[in-house]
């Protein structure tokens, strides 16, 4: 299969070769420029980590006159970021399991049964996208102090699961529904229970889909700085975002050393990108073979 | 493949579990070990405050409340260092839920208020009158935006004149002017600098409570006088909307309409103000004591060297004293109702220790002023600093807007300057600040 | 056991892990701050129940309805503008080569960057006096042009549209690709051996084919818009004087600046209903069916 079918623009294949390569081409530099915009932020966060304040605000689009690498130690010392790195990483990892297995089982549930008040659970769920989360804050204050979950890592590993859970059903019971029913008939006539189906067959083929929740999940619940201020008190269990923000004083920002913390908080963030990238591509291959 | 994937997923949910339930239990066992332990009886004091950042005055009281601990080794603290950003956010959601830790940073005025008012505080005047000395080693009024119905809650551990006026005295003797002493002199300030092509006044007033709490609060003083502004407050014979008042919108909008201010202000914040000032790129900057702080940890010693300090010009007619500018005490530790016996007594110490002679000095020292009678050794805090130090030595100081306004009405009289420097129109705004305070008025009745 | 008891026990099973937790973090919280909506209160001390007060202060509060107007910008610049850059980039992109691969990951990139870094760059970008916007208009000769772009009433709200824009394409571009990638190959190879044009593939067969996704994505532009906060937070905090005020931010500040929490409430419960109305709304129009 050729991909440049798919595109509008291969309308013009049948008027030759040479105009269809300098129409990709032409894609090809537009993308490249494109990707180049949204590349350099990052490269600024980069280099602006290694100025000093005078610096920073006087020529923030040039590369500092000497880099200041010690911005980079001071930063993590002063931040503790060495704790909230581990502790963002045990909460992340398991909210992102718990909302991947909970959310694919109910998509799966969703999009390929019919049931009474489907309609209403499908609504319900919806409803969860569009909460602001700030005036939940109080309340869920008052209930994780109720049931003793403060102060440990499930106040945020459950919020974060439950949040994340309409966002993660409603993008999977979407591709779920793409895929043909035949499949799953013929698997019932060859005697596969509902759970084998779903753990053999909509989990893999829901591959792709999944890798896109997990990657909106992860960032969600890195950066997440509501919960996170107010849930958790111990120092021992803070996280990242926390890290983070304790250079501004409202009286001022410390830039420099913001900018460094938030260098040192953005690769692990960048790593994962990628990884669930890749497994978005492997879903392809992997739905591509079956049917 | 998939199923690799699979069960590293199911693999990394159970060990969590186990792992998150353990953690759990231990802490719930260590808990009631130290509780029912016999022989240490620990007293466990929790404590917020806000000193995260990396500058020296955060870096002074994290010190001191380690060396706090270490000193005493039968109080255990808990000690929780919160992001400025969301501090009062936090304090809020707890406050509201009714989990407020043991001893915690408060600002004077309002928020001291609003707590005592949500029965919240309890008053440290025991520990005041215990230690005669300390206490008079406060300046004058230290005590008094901590005082509610002769009750104190807290002692102030710094001090925030918010309006000073500060000057590139290079930029003033290149220009052959001098600071201004009256309003006319500063409109031809503006006029001489705007023909030199040199922005006059550096403005970041992004966050809002700028142009009220470092200019306004000053400058609407010099022409309605304290007791107006008292009187208005309290709902007693005064209104937003008096003349006066609307003058003194009037005289700030003057500013802004003579290109005072560079352009794009209100989208700037004071971090960017403070460094456009710093590099000599406006004459002059309207800011409070904390500038002081910031400039020390990012301004060239060259720079410094050429800052002076002085108070907003006198205006016409106006009521206030011209020797004042406005100011408040710094934050305090606020002391929780629920404690009581020897917690109360170890909280005491606390307060004491973070608001001692030794550590006031330290925090003078580290370009941060304070409410307290320090001899300044000049050598060690820069040379602005010390013009500061000893400006305020000579004037008296009133009331900033936002620590005696509520928070409600604050806001519409941020935002309505926010407005009335793009262009607004003094009386509108006027009233809307009027309006919000008879709502404000009418609810507290 | 029966199949349909099977059915029906599988049904439940599947859900109720993820409905359990979903009720009680989310629903319940939101209910709760419903509820806080209908008193007068600081957050502190004794609350007063003032019945409808809250609200119907809510439906006559100009800023309010500002905020909206603000929001009802957002959606339409997500749902006209990021949802079409994000198709086409995913229809460009869905190959797994090396150069698609470092496109995507570069298109992702701004989300990944914490919303601070996002925003104080684009406000050096749009900075009066040093930002690059000006400079470039500048040296382009277009000196009338420049702008205090972020304090200008007229214009700020535009210019902060943009970067929101900008820095939101990435996980729409991801949802796109992997639903691209679940179109059964049969399906492409049948319309290229009956020769089907490339654009009428797109809107015969790729478009119907995805349209439950494009209909999530448009519930999930609508909502994060909706939502809109951070960006916005960091670069205006919805001044100067309301102009770029969004429902969340004053949502935000009514409750922790201003300290009114029951109008904070009663604010946000405006929101989601709002736009649950939104989103029935956009649901309705969609409701054309392909299959």
């Amino acid at each position: 299969m050729q991909m440049e079918q798919k595109l509008p623009m291969a309308k013009i294949q049948v008027e030759g070769k040479s105009k269809r390569g300098l129409g990709r081409a032409l894609i090809q530099l537009g993308l490249t420029l494109y990707a180049l915009v949204t590349l350099y932020p990052l490269f600024w966060l980069f280099t602006s980590a290694f100025k000093t304040n005078e610096e920073f605000d006087s020529r923030p689009f040039y590369l500092p006159k000497v880099w200041h690498w010690d911005n980079l130690t001071r930063a993590w010392d002063v931040s503790a970021m060495g704790t909230s790195l581990i502790n963002s990483t045990i909460v992340t990892v398991t909210a992102l399991a718990f909302t991947l297995v909970m959310g694919a089982l109910a998509a799966y549930v969703l999009a390929r049964f019919q049931f009474r008040f489907k309609a209403f659970f499908m609504g319900l769920f919806l409803l969860g996208m569009l909460i602001p989360i700030h005036s939940t804050l109080v309340p869920l204050f008052i209930m994780l102090k109720q049931v003793k979950l403060l102060d440990t890592y499930w106040a945020l590993i459950l919020p974060y699961t439950a949040f994340e859970l309409p966002l993660a059903i409603f993008v999977t019971a979407a591709f779920l529904t793409a895929i043909p029913k035949e499949i799953e008939e013929a698997a019932l006539i060859d005697g596969t229970g509902y759970w084998g189906i779903f753990f053999r067959m909509m989990l893999p083929l829901s591959l792709p889909a999944l890798s896109t929740v997990a990657i909106l999940g992860f960032l969600r619940f890195w950066n997440d700085f509501a919960f996170a201020l107010i849930f958790i008190s111990k120092p021992a269990l803070k996280t990242v975002p926390l890290s983070l923000s304790v250079f501004a004083t409202g009286y001022s920002t410390d830039y420099k050393l913001t900018m460094a913390a938030m260098t040192i908080a953005v690769i692990p963030t960048i790593i994962a990108f990628l990884m669930f990238q890749e497994q978005i591509m492997k879903g392809m291959t992997a739905g591509a073979v079956k049917g | 493949m998939k199923k690799t994937w699979l069960i590293a997923l199911l693999t990394v949910m159970t060990i969590s579990m186990v792992a998150c339930g353990n953690s759990g239990s231990k802490d719930a066992s260590q808990e009631n070990g130290s509780t029912a332990g016999t022989k240490t009886e620990k007293v466990k004091l929790s404590i917020w405050h806000n000193y995260t950042g990396d500058d020296l005055r955060a870096q002074t009281m994290r010190a001191t409340l380690e060396q706090f601990q270490k000193d005493n080794p039968d109080i255990q603290l808990d000690i929780q260092g919160i992001p400025p950003d969301g501090y009062r956010a936090r304090l809020k959601t707890v406050a509201a839920a009714n989990e407020m830790p043991d001893l915690f940073v408060m600002w004077p005025g309002i928020m001291t208020k609003e707590f005592d008012g949500g029965g919240l505080l309890q008053p440290i005047n025991e520990l005041l009158d215990s230690k005669p000395e300390w206490k008079e080693g406060f300046l004058p009024n230290s005590f008094s935006d901590f005082t509610i119905d002769g009750n104190t809650y807290a002692v102030p551990m710094a001090m925030s004149p918010t309006s000073i006026l500060y000057y590139n005295k290079k930029m003033f003797s290149e220009n052959n002017v001098e600071p201004p002493k009256t309003w006319d002199d500063m409109m031809h300030l503006v006029e001489t600098f705007n023909k030199a092509k040199i922005t006059p006044i550096a403005l970041g007033n992004k966050a809002a409570w700028l142009a009220q709490s470092s200019i306004l609060s000053s400058l609407g003083d010099r022409v309605t006088g304290t007791e107006w502004f008292l009187k208005a407050i309290a709902g007693e014979g005064a209104k937003f909307t008096d003349p006066e008042f609307v003058q003194a919108l009037a005289y700030l909008k003057q500013l802004s309409d003579a290109k005072a201010f560079q352009d794009g202000f209100n989208s700037i914040d004071n971090t960017q103000m403070e460094q456009m000032f710093a590099q000599g790129k406006a004459a002059m900057m309207i800011d409070g004591g904390w500038a002081l702080t910031n400039l020390a940890a990012n301004a060239s010693p060259e720079a410094m060297a050429d800052m002076g300090a002085t108070v907003l010009p006198t205006v016409p007619g106006g009521k206030g004293d011209p020797d004042s500018l406005s100011g408040v005490v710094g934050t305090g530790l606020g002391l929780s109702k629920n404690v009581d016996g020897a917690r109360r007594d170890a909280a005491f110490k606390l307060i004491y220790t973070m608001a001692s002679p030794e550590v006031q000095k330290k925090t003078l020292e580290g370009n941060q002023l304070v409410s307290y009678k320090v001899e300044l050794d000049t050598s060690k805090v820069s040379p602005i600093f010390a013009e500061v130090y000893k400006l305020l030595g000579t004037v008296h100081t009133t009331p900033v807007y936002d620590g005696r306004l509520s928070s409600a009405v604050a806001d519409v009289m941020n935002n309505g300057l926010q407005e009335l420097l793009m262009g607004g129109n003094p009386e509108n705004i006027a009233k809307k600040i009027q309006d919000a305070q008879d709502k404000e008025l009418a609810a507290s009745k | 056991m029966t199949t349909s008891a099977r059915v029906k026990g599988f049904i439940v099973a599947g859900i109720l892990p993820a409905l359990i937790l979903y009720l009680f973090f989310v629903v319940v919280p939101v209910f709760w701050s419903a509820y806080y909506g209908f008193f007068d209160w600081k957050g502190i001390g004794a609350a007063k129940f003032i019945g409808l007060a809250n609200y119907a202060e809510v439906v006559k509060d100009p800023i309010f309805w500002k905020g909206f107007k603000n929001n009802m910008l957002i959606v339409a610049a997500s749902v006209f503008g990021q949802v079409p850059i994000a198709m086409i980039l995913a229809l460009l992109l869905t190959k797994s080569g090396l150069f698609q691969r470092l496109i995507r990951a570069s298109v992702f990139m701004p989300m990944v960057l914490s919303s601070v870094v996002v925003g104080i760059i684009w406000s050096y970008i749009y900075h009066p006096q040093i930002g690059v916007l000006n400079f470039l208009l500048d040296s382009a000769g277009l000196e009338n042009l420049k702008r205090a772009w972020l304090s200008e009433p007229s214009i700020s709200m535009y210019a902060i549209m943009i970067p929101i824009i900008w820095n939101y394409i990435g996980p729409y571009m991801i949802i796109f690709i992997a639903a691209l990638q679940n179109i059964p190959s049969e399906i492409n190879d049948a319309a290229q051996i009956d020769g089907v044009g490339a654009s009428r593939k797109l809107f015969t067969i790729t478009l119907p084919m995805i349209w439950d996704t494009i209909k999530v994505v448009i519930v999930l532009c609508i909502s994060g818009s909706l939502k809109a906060f951070d960006l916005i937070y960091v670069m205006t905090g919805g001044g100067p004087a309301h102009t770029t005020e969004v429902l969340a931010s004053y949502m935000y500040n009514s409750t922790f600046n201003v300290y009114r929490f029951g109008y904070g409430s009663a604010i946000s419960t405006a929101i989601i209903i709002l736009s649950l109305l939104l989103i029935l709304g956009s649901q309705y129009l969609m409701k054309r069916d392909y299959r």
